[in-house]
C-alpha cells in the first residue's frame, strides 16, 4: 500500500520505518527541512534501537522523505498523521498542527483515502478532523477518518511497533476497516514474523498480535486510559515506598508481594524518582482536561501527578539528609534520560533534579551514555559531562543515580569508591541492593527502604535472607 | 503438624479446613460456643464452595477439631491468629481480638511454637504481638512471630488456598521460614490431592516471598487497595464513555491487552464492596497518614467508589423519570457472586437509597436472601428471579451470578410491567438482551433500545460498531 506518514518525530520516524518494513511505500512528510536533509543524508536523529537498521534497509527505496504534505497525500492510499500535540498552558492538547495537517488534506482526495490519526489525541479529535476536512467541500464518500493509537515506548519501538500487544483500529466507517487490516495484515497474519530478516523477536511477544476493531472515540480513550493507568501504577508504588521508609518496611519486598498477584503484575511496579517522558506528563493532564470538559472531575489523576512531583522533592530532602548542606558540594549525576534506552530527557526528573541542586550551588559532574547532546541543550554550561561514570564521581561528595541505564546497575563498585571523595551513593532508581553495599563501604541511600550504612547494618544479623522462590 | 487456628470466621475456618486436609492435624478455635456446636454438628456458619465437604471430611476423621480457645492453643507447634480486625469509628482497625489471643496463647501455649498472624492488620502490629507475647509469657514460652497474610478470595476461598498465586511470610528468625514452609509444603510442591478439581491440572507452584514482618504486613494492604484503585479507575473510564460515546467494554479490552496493565478487575460496575476492599482502603490511608505520609490518591479511590450508587441511582432516575412508588426487581444482594456475603454489599447500599426514594423494591438472591434479611428486614424477599421480576418497571441487575446469565428472558418479557433491564454489572452485550425486546442500560455504553422500538434510539456515528 502507498502510506503517507505526516510528522517525523518518534512515533512518525519509526511508524514510517517500519510500515516500510512491512512492504509498504512510505512517504514520510515533515516541513523541517534540516531534519530532512538529516535523514536523506543517512542520519538517525533520535536513539532508537534497530531505527538505524530499518532506515538504512528502506531509504531511498520504499521509504522516501519529502517536505511536500498535498503531493504526498496526492499519491497515497492511507494518510497518517503522527505529529506534535504539545501540552498547552491550560493542560490540553494543543491541536493546532493536527488541524494544519487536516486543513490540507482536502485539495488533495484525488481518490477514496484512510486518515488515520496516530498522534495521541483526545476524544473527539477525529471527529473534529471529520468535520474540518468536509468543511473544505470534500467529498464524504471520498475519504473516512480512523483512529490508530501509537503504544510504542520509547527506546524500545521498534521493536514494540513490530511486535505489539496489542494493535487498536478505531473506525465509525466499516468501510475503511479492510484497508487498515490489510496495512497490518503482515503482523496479524504472522508473515512477517516467518521472515529471515524480520527483527529478533523479544520476550514476551504474542505473536500474532490481536487486533481490536472499535470505534474511533473507545480507540482514542484506549491510548489515554492506558497510559494514565500505568501512571498511576507507578505513583501508587512510590507512594507505598514513602510508607516503607516510615515504617522500615522494603519497598522491593512489598513489590514482590503485590506484583505476584496475577491481576496486578510486576511490571511498572518500580518504585523511583517518579515518571517523565513526553507521554505520561502530557496524556495524564490532556486525560483530565478530557474528563473535565465531559463534566467530570478526574481527581485520581490529580493525586497521580501530585504524587509524581512530591517523589522529586522527597528525593531532595534524601540528598539534603544526606548530605546536610549542599553549597559548594561536588555531585556525581548518572543518567540524565527521563528512563533508560533512550536520550529523550522531556520532562525528566533528572533533569528537573539536577536544575535544583545547581540552584542551591552544587556543582555537577554528569554522565548519560545517550542522551548528554540532547542535556546540553536545556541545562546550564556549568554543568561537567563526564566520558564514563568513573570519570563522574571522581573527587564526587555523593553519587545520584538518575535513570535505570542498565550499565548503572552492574558498576565496579570498587573503582567507585576509589575515585570518589566520599562513599555516598543516593540512588533514585534502586538499582542495588542495599546490604551489599554497605559491605563494599558504601552509605547506601534508595527509595522505599531503610539506608545502609558501612557500620551499622539496616537489619539484625538474625534475620534470614530474603528471598523469592519457586518463581 | 499440629496446628491451632483461632477464629473460626471466614479465613479461619476455611484455612483450619484446608490445612487440615494437606493433611496437618488442626485445631480450629472460638469463643462463639454456639458457632463451635454448629461446626461440630457439621453445618457451616456461612457459605462458600467445597467449604461444607472438606470441613465434614476432615471433622470426621478428626484432624479438624473444633475447640475452645484455652484448650487449642496447647500443644500447639503453629497457631494460626484468624480472628476478625473491624475497623472502629475513626479508621482505625480493633485489634482488641488479636491482643485477646495473643494473652492466651502467652498464658496456656507450651513449648516451642510459631504464633501467625493471618488476620489483615496494619504494620507493626507484629511487632505490638511480639511485646505482649514476652511481656504477658516471660520467660515461660519460646515462641517466634510470623505474618502470614491471607489473599483468599470468597467464593473462590478454597481453590485460592490450593493453587495460590504466591504465598507471602514475614519472619525474623530462619526457624519461623522453616516452620511455615513446611506447613505450606504441599502448596509449594502442589503435591496433594485438589478437593476441588477430580482431575487437577499441573498448576505453577506458587511463588514463596519470605521477607520481614512490616513489608509482609503492608503487602496485603497494599495488594487489595491496588486492586481498588483499578476499579474505581475503570469506573471513571465507564464514566467518561458514557459521556463521549465510547465503549468501556472495547476500552477495557485494549486496557488489559497490555501486560503491564492486565485485564484483571477492570470491570465497571456499582463500586467495590465486601468486607476486605472498603475496610483494607480505609485502613491503609490510616497507616499512611500515621506514617506522615500522604495517600490521597487512595482517598480519591474511596470517593469514587462512594459516588456509584449515586450514580446508579441517576441512571434509574433517568429512565423512570419519578422513583417512587415504582416496583424495582433487584437482583442479586452479595457484594459479588458465589458468595452469601452481604457486608458492604454495593446491592444493599442501593437497595437502602432506592426505599429512601419511596421505590417498591422485590429483591431476589441466590444465596444471600437469609444474611439480607438481618440488615433489611422489611424487603420483599422472592424466592425466584421470576418471582421477583412480575409487574416491575424495572429490572436492576446488581450482582454477576452465574444463574442470572442464563435467564428466560421472554418469560420474563412476559411478567414485567415494563421492559426495562438496568445492569451494574455490564454482564450481556446490549443486543443478548434487547433482542427479547428489553431496553437495556448498562455501565459505561451507550443505552441500547430494542428492534422494535428503533425511534427511541439515540444511537449516534458510530454506535453501531462495537
Amino acid at each position: 500500500m502507498r502510506v503517507a506518514v505526516v510528522g517525523s518525530g518518534y512515533v512518525g520516524l519509526v511508524a514510517g520505518a517500519c510500515f516500510a518494513d512491512l512492504g509498504h511505500t512510505v512517504l514520510l512528510v515533515d516541513n523541517d527541512q534540516q531534519k530532512l536533509a538529516a535523514l536523506k543524508g543517512g542520519q538517525v536523529p533520535i536513539h532508537e534501537k534497530f531505527l538505524p537498521e530499518l532506515l538504512d534497509r528502506h531509504r531511498g527505496q520504499r521509504l522516501r522523505f519529502s517536505e511536500d504534505l498535498h503531493a504526498a497525500v496526492l499519491e497515497s492510499d492511507v494518510v497518517f498523521i503522527a505529529v506534535g500535540t504539545p501540552t498547552t498552558e491550560q493542560g490540553e492538547a494543543d491541536l493546532s498542527y493536527v488541524e494544519s495537517v487536516a486543513t490540507s488534506i482536502p485539495s488533495a482526495l484525488n481518490g477514496y483515502k484512510v486518515i488515520v490519526e496516530k498522534s495521541t489525541v483526545p476524544v473527539y479529535t477525529s471527529e473534529w478532523i471529520r468535520k474540518i476536512i468536509l468543511r473544505h467541500a470534500a467529498d464524504p464518500d471520498s475519504f473516512d477518518v480512523a483512529s490508530n493509537p501509537e503504544f510504542l515506548r520509547e527506546g524500545s519501538g521498534v521493536t514494540d511497533f513490530l511486535f505489539p500487544d496489542r494493535i487498536v483500529i478505531g473506525v465509525d466507517d466499516e468501510r475503511c476497516v479492510s484497508v487498515l487490516r490489510t496495512l497490518y495484515a503482515p503482523l496479524t497474519d504472522g508473515s512477517y514474523y516467518q521472515r529471515g530478516d524480520a527483527i529478533p523477536r523479544p520476550d514476551r511477544a504474542q505473536i500474532p498480535p490481536p487486533l481490536i476493531v472499535t470505534s474511533t472515540k473507545s480507540a482514542e480513550l484506549i491510548k489515554h486510559a492506558s497510559n494514565a493507568f500505568l501512571a498511576m501504577k507507578i505513583s501508587f508504588i512510590n507512594a507505598v515506598a514513602s510508607i516503607c521508609e516510615a515504617v522500615g518496611a522494603d519497598v522491593q519486598q512489598v513489590c514482590q508481594g503485590i506484583g505476584s498477584d496475577r491481576r496486578i503484575g510486576h511490571r511498572f511496579l518500580n518504585p523511583g524518582i517518579g515518571y517523565g517522558g513526553s507521554c505520561f506528563p502530557k496524556d495524564l493532564k490532556a486525560f483530565r482536561a478530557v474528563a473535565r470538559e465531559c463534566g467530570y472531575d478526574f481527581r485520581l489523576l490529580d493525586e497521580v501527578m501530585h504524587i509524581n512531583e512530591e517523589q522529586r522533592q522527597r528525593f531532595l530532602r534524601k540528598v539534603r539528609s544526606a548530605l546536610w548542606t549542599l553549597r559548594g558540594k561536588r555531585l556525581a549525576v548518572l543518567g540524565l534520560a527521563f528512563k533508560g534506552g533512550t536520550d529523550d530527557i522531556r520532562e525528566s526528573p533528572a533533569i528537573m533534579l539536577v536544575e535544583t541542586l545547581l540552584q542551591e550551588g552544587c556543582s555537577i559532574s554528569a554522565y548519560d551514555p545517550a542522551a548528554e547532546v540532547r542535556a546540553r541543550e536545556v541545562l546550564p554550561a556549568s554543568v561537567q559531562f563526564a566520558e564514563n561514570p568513573y570519570a563522574a564521581v571522581r573527587d564526587a561528595d555523593a553519587l545520584l543515580i538518575l535513570t535505570e541505564w542498565d550499565e548503572f546497575a552492574a558498576l565496579d563498585l570498587e573503582r567507585v569508591h576509589g575515585a570518589m571523595k566520599y562513599p555516598i551513593v543516593i540512588d533514585g532508581r534502586n538499582l542495588y541492593d542495599p546490604e551489599s553495599m554497605a559491605e563494599q563501604g558504601f552509605t547506601y541511600y534508595s527509595i522505599g527502604r531503610s539506608a545502609a550504612t558501612p557500620e551499622v547494618r539496616s537489619s539484625p544479623s538474625n534475620v534470614p535472607p530474603r528471598a523469592v522462590e519457586n518463581s | 503438624m499440629k496446628i491451632s487456628v483461632i477464629g473460626a470466621g471466614y479465613v479461619g475456618l476455611t484455612t483450619a479446613a484446608c490445612l487440615a486436609e494437606i493433611g496437618h492435624s488442626v485445631r480450629c478455635a472460638d469463643n462463639d460456643e454456639g458457632k463451635l456446636n454448629l461446626l461440630r454438628s457439621g453445618r457451616m456458619p456461612f457459605f462458600e464452595t467445597h467449604l461444607e465437604t472438606i470441613v465434614q471430611r476432615n471433622h470426621a476423621a478428626r484432624t479438624l477439631q473444633f475447640e475452645e480457645v484455652e484448650n487449642a492453643v496447647k500443644g500447639a507447634e503453629a497457631i494460626l491468629i484468624c480472628v476478625g480486625t473491624p475497623p472502629l469509628d475513626n479508621g482505625d482497625a480493633d485489634l482488641s481480638a488479636v491482643a485477646n489471643v495473643a494473652r492466651i496463647v502467652a498464658k496456656h501455649a507450651t513449648g516451642h511454637c510459631l504464633v501467625i498472624e493471618k488476620s489483615t492488620v496494619p504494620v507493626k502490629t507484629g511487632q505490638q504481638l511480639k511485646r505482649q507475647l514476652q511481656l504477658y509469657a516471660g520467660n515461660r514460652l519460646q515462641c517466634d512471630l510470623a505474618s502470614n497474610p491471607e489473599f483468599l478470595r470468597e467464593g473462590t476461598a478454597i481453590h485460592d488456598f490450593f493453587h495460590p498465586d504466591r504465598i507471602v511470610i514475614g519472619v525474623d528468625t530462619e526457624w519461623a521460614a522453616a516452620q511455615l514452609r513446611e506447613m505450606y509444603r504441599p502448596i509449594l510442591e502442589q503435591s496433594f490431592h485438589c478437593p476441588v478439581h477430580p482431575q487437577c491440572q499441573h498448576t505453577p507452584k506458587p511463588a514463596l516471598i519470605v521477607t520481614d514482618t512490616e513489608s509482609s504486613e503492608l503487602i496485603k494492604h497494599a495488594s487489595n487497595s491496588f486492586l481498588a484503585m483499578k476499579i474505581s479507575f475503570i469506573n471513571m473510564v465507564a464514566d467518561l464513555c458514557e459521556a463521549t460515546g465510547a465503549n468501556i467494554t472495547k476500552v477495557a479490552q485494549g486496557m488489559g491487552m497490555d501486560p503491564r496493565i492486565g485485564p484483571a478487575f477492570l470491570n465497571p460496575g456499582i463500586g467495590f464492596g465486601g468486607f476486605c476492599f472498603p475496610k483494607d482502603v480505609q485502613a491503609f490511608v490510616r497507616i499512611a497518614s500515621q506514617a506522615g505520609c500522604d495517600f490521597s490518591l487512595l482517598k480519591e479511590v474511596e470517593n469514587i467508589n462512594k459516588r456509584r450508587i449515586d450514580r446508579f441511582v441517576e441512571k434509574i432516575r433517568q429512565e423512570l423519570w419519578v422513583i417512587a412508588g415504582r416496583k424495582l426487581a433487584v437482583l442479586g444482594l452479595a457484594f459479588k457472586p458465589n458468595t452469601d456475603d452481604v457486608r458492604f454489599a454495593p446491592a444493599i447500599e442501593l437497595i437502602r437509597a432506592l426505599v429512601r426514594e419511596s421505590a417498591i423494591v422485590r429483591a431476589y438472591d441466590p444465596q444471600a436472601t437469609e444474611k439480607a434479611k438481618a440488615v433489611l428486614p422489611n424487603l420483599d424477599y422472592c424466592s425466584s428471579p421470576y418471582e421477583a421480576s412480575a409487574d416491575t418497571d424495572a429490572i436492576l441487575l446488581t450482582t454477576e451470578w452465574d444463574e442470572f446469565r442464563a435467564l428466560d428472558w421472554e418469560r420474563i418479557r412476559g411478567l414485567v410491567a415494563r421492559p426495562l433491564i438496568i445492569d451494574g454489572r455490564n454482564m450481556f452485550t446490549p443486543e443478548e438482551i434487547t433482542a427479547h425486546g428489553f431496553h437495556y442500560i448498562s455501565i459505561g455504553r451507550q443505552p441500547a433500545f430494542s428492534s422494535d422500538d428503533e425511534v427511541f434510539s439515540r444511537s449516534k456515528l458510530g454506535a453501531a460498531l462495537p
